[in-house]
């Protein structure tokens, strides 16, 4: 077990600052717990004695039994002491989701739950965070109502964010897209807990396969550079950089100096550790999800199949701008797939199963480039416009993308019918795009990390 | 620390330089001259960190003329900023570039590299990592500036000595490690071309 599994899959949670009124944070988050987490939940505050049908506890010292995580939701002042009783009862890991701390200027706070959680060796998230979300744990300290916030269903891709709020725009975001998370930490002022152990965990963590992060600056900047460059060996990591602009804090006084400001070093940094550098939390979700959801391909051939002429050509312009190549698809491939569709489509790469495609045909294709040794990512556009692509080419693709043979990533674009499949495309895990442009650059990327970590030559 | 002694300490990190000796007085020249042989580079050298190009101290000899020229000018720096004395150097040609190393407060020794001119103060076309650079990180930096194929040898001009700009970016790096009392290095410019890969310039700040 490592140290940080409390936070992650603690048998008991202690909320302190639940409440009975439905706009206070203490209230969401012990809502939240009881909604789906399965362990023991420990209401405490000193005024009520039962909340949500919880027996309610005037301190965390007269809980019964133990207590694996405490969940700090009350003003900072009070924290200190609270924190205190927390260390006195033998509490492993502690999330601190208030704010009032170094950020204001109230450093001696801090200073004061640094110490205490130091002299009882609790690991702490926070102050000033959001903490925690675990999709198979269902450990969720967000503040957020569900019903505003929703949480994304369960997957392989983690995040680590520094900043509370990026953090909850992309859960959000990500379960409207059917996008699977497996952990989320919002880690505020770092105050024990920071980028650098979380990175850590992750590394470990069986259930992911992709970490994305949000950051700003570290406070260990070479360690964060040696644990970054071991882990992408294991798993692709994502970085989104916060604050690009230069800080000019040092008077440069070369060349030398004025030409390595800090972003640029980060920029450095990241490239030199082999993190994928992402501009925005879609592109973040691009990157990610390919990697997440596919397996790495040996080469850069791309095969395409298409329902429709116009967008084969998009994607043919699309393939060669990102330095990936259209595949030469062999004689037998061709013979395969010329068997099952009219005599006036035309069979080479793109392969353009004309507009009266259905499932089937889309099949017989899949099947063909699969087997196709020149083929090695298969990339599938699919129009739901036409009349004879009904809902069951999802089950076909899905049943492809599950061998994991050759990593197939989707275009489809349009209105609501098409969303709707879009998203069901996306929960069976096959990544899918609008843009056919996005669809290349992640193919890219997924190539780049296959060859980074010696899978493609 | 003077500049010689600057210039040798990149030979120990493997970094070729151009020849250089110092003229102590004007009774040397003839010394030089026939040693060096024309053209040869003459500059000032100061203690402080001043632009020498900009105040003329930095010249082509190519004959007796401008080594009198560049004498006469270099009594008029002297009314103007402390100079502690005057360098000659062989004369270096090919394309120029610029290896720098710095101390980043969050990461550590970094070291930087690009084509020296424009290329580096307009375009900042430059390559950063972070110290100690692979072999492979150095012939990354070299790929990734813009410029590389005016190394790599554009136009039918031949290739530049790439090995020997590997281990100077591996030099520079070593140095950075080494020496925790530098702060910054700024080796600019280098000079390379098809046989050899040599510092012409060097600033260290302690």
């Amino acid at each position: 077990m490592q140290d940080l599994d409390y936070f992650f899959n603690p048998k008991s949670v202690a909320v302190i600052g639940a409440s009975k009124h439905p706009h206070k944070i203490g209230h969401v988050i012990l809502w939240n717990f009881l909604r789906s987490y399965k362990g023991r939940i420990y209401p405490i505050n000193p005024s009520v004695d039962e909340i949500m049908g919880l027996k309610t506890y005037k301190t965390i010292l007269d809980v019964p039994g133990k207590v694996d995580l405490a969940v700090i939701a009350i003003p900072a002042k009070f924290v200190p002491p609270v924190l205190e009783e927390c260390g006195k009862k033998g509490v492993k890991s502690v999330i601190i989701v208030s704010g009032g701390f170094s950020e204001i200027g109230r450093s001696d706070l801090e200073g004061e739950v640094k110490r205490i959680g130091k002299k009882y060796k609790m690991r702490i998230i926070g102050p000033n965070c959001i903490g925690v979300f675990d999709a198979f744990s269902q450990v969720d300290t967000l503040f957020m109502p569900r019903y505003r916030l929703e949480r994304p269903r369960n997957g392989r891709i983690s995040f680590v964010s520094q900043s509370g709020a990026v953090g909850s725009a992309i859960l959000d975001w990500a379960a409207a897209k059917g996008f699977g998370f497996s952990k989320f930490i919002s880690y505020g002022n770092a105050v024990d807990v920071d980028e650098v152990d979380l990175l850590r965990y992750l590394e470990k963590d069986k259930t992911t396969r992709v970490i994305g992060m949000y950051i700003e600056g570290t406070r260990r900047g070479r360690e964060l550079y040696e644990t970054l460059r071991r882990i992408t060996k294991k798993k692709p990591v994502i970085a989104i950089k916060g604050g690009r602009t230069e800080s000019g804090s040092r008077a440069a006084s070369s060349h030398t100096g004025a030409l390595a400001g800090s972003a640029k070093v980060w920029e450095a940094m990241l490239k030199q550790s082999g993190v994928i550098v992402a501009g925005d939390i879609r592109q973040m979700f691009n990157y990610a999800r390919v990697l997440a959801e596919q397996p790495l391909p040996k080469g850069r051939r791309v095969g395409v199949i298409t329902n429709g002429g116009g967008f084969g050509v998009i994607a043919s312009d699309a393939i060669e701008k990102h330095g990936l190549e259209l595949a030469n698809l062999e004689k037998k491939t061709i013979a395969k797939i010329r068997k099952h569709v009219p005599e006036y489509a035309v069979v080479k790469n793109p392969v353009d199963l004309v507009g009266d495609a259905d499932a089937q045909r889309y099949e017989v294709a899949l099947d063909a480039l699969m087997d196709d040794p020149n083929v090695d990512i298969i990339l599938v556009l699919i129009l739901f416009q036409t009349a004879g692509v009904q809902s069951e080419i999802i089950d076909v693709v899905a049943n492809k993308s599950d061998l994991k043979k050759k990593p197939i990533i989707a275009f489809s674009a349009g209105g609501e019918f098409t969303t709707l499949h879009m998203r069901m495309l996306e929960k069976v895990g096959v990544p899918v795009f609008d843009s056919l442009e996005e669809a290349a650059d992640a193919i890219e990327k997924m190539y780049l990390y296959s060859l980074y970590v010696g899978n493609a030559e | 620390m003077g500049y010689l002694e600057d210039l040798a300490l990149l030979e120990k990190y493997g970094i070729k330089t151009a020849r250089s000796l110092r003229v102590k007085s004007n009774k040397d020249w003839d010394k030089v001259i026939e040693e060096l042989g024309f053209p040869f580079v003459a500059k000032i050298e100061a203690k402080e960190p001043i632009h020498k190009t900009e105040l003329g101290g930095v010249r082509v000899v190519e004959n007796e003329m401008d080594l009198e020229d560049f004498l006469r000018n270099v009594e008029k720096i002297k009314n103007k900023v402390r100079i502690s004395g005057v360098i000659v150097q062989e004369m270096l040609n090919g394309v120029e570039v610029f290896i720098g190393g710095k101390r980043d407060p969050q990461f550590g020794p970094v070291v930087l590299f690009g084509l020296g001119g424009i290329f580096v103060e307009i375009m900042e076309d430059v390559s950063i990592r972070l110290a100690p650079l692979s072999k492979k990180d150095a012939e990354q930096m070299i790929k990734e500036i813009k410029g590389y194929p005016i190394l790599a040898g554009a136009r039918g001009r031949k290739p530049v000595k790439m090995s020997d700009l590997v281990s100077a970016l591996i030099g520079v790096s070593r140095l950075m490690m080494e020496h925790e009392e530098i702060k910054e290095i700024d080796i600019n410019p280098l000079f390379a071309n098809e046989k050899y890969v040599k510092a012409a310039d060097v600033r260290v700040i302690r």
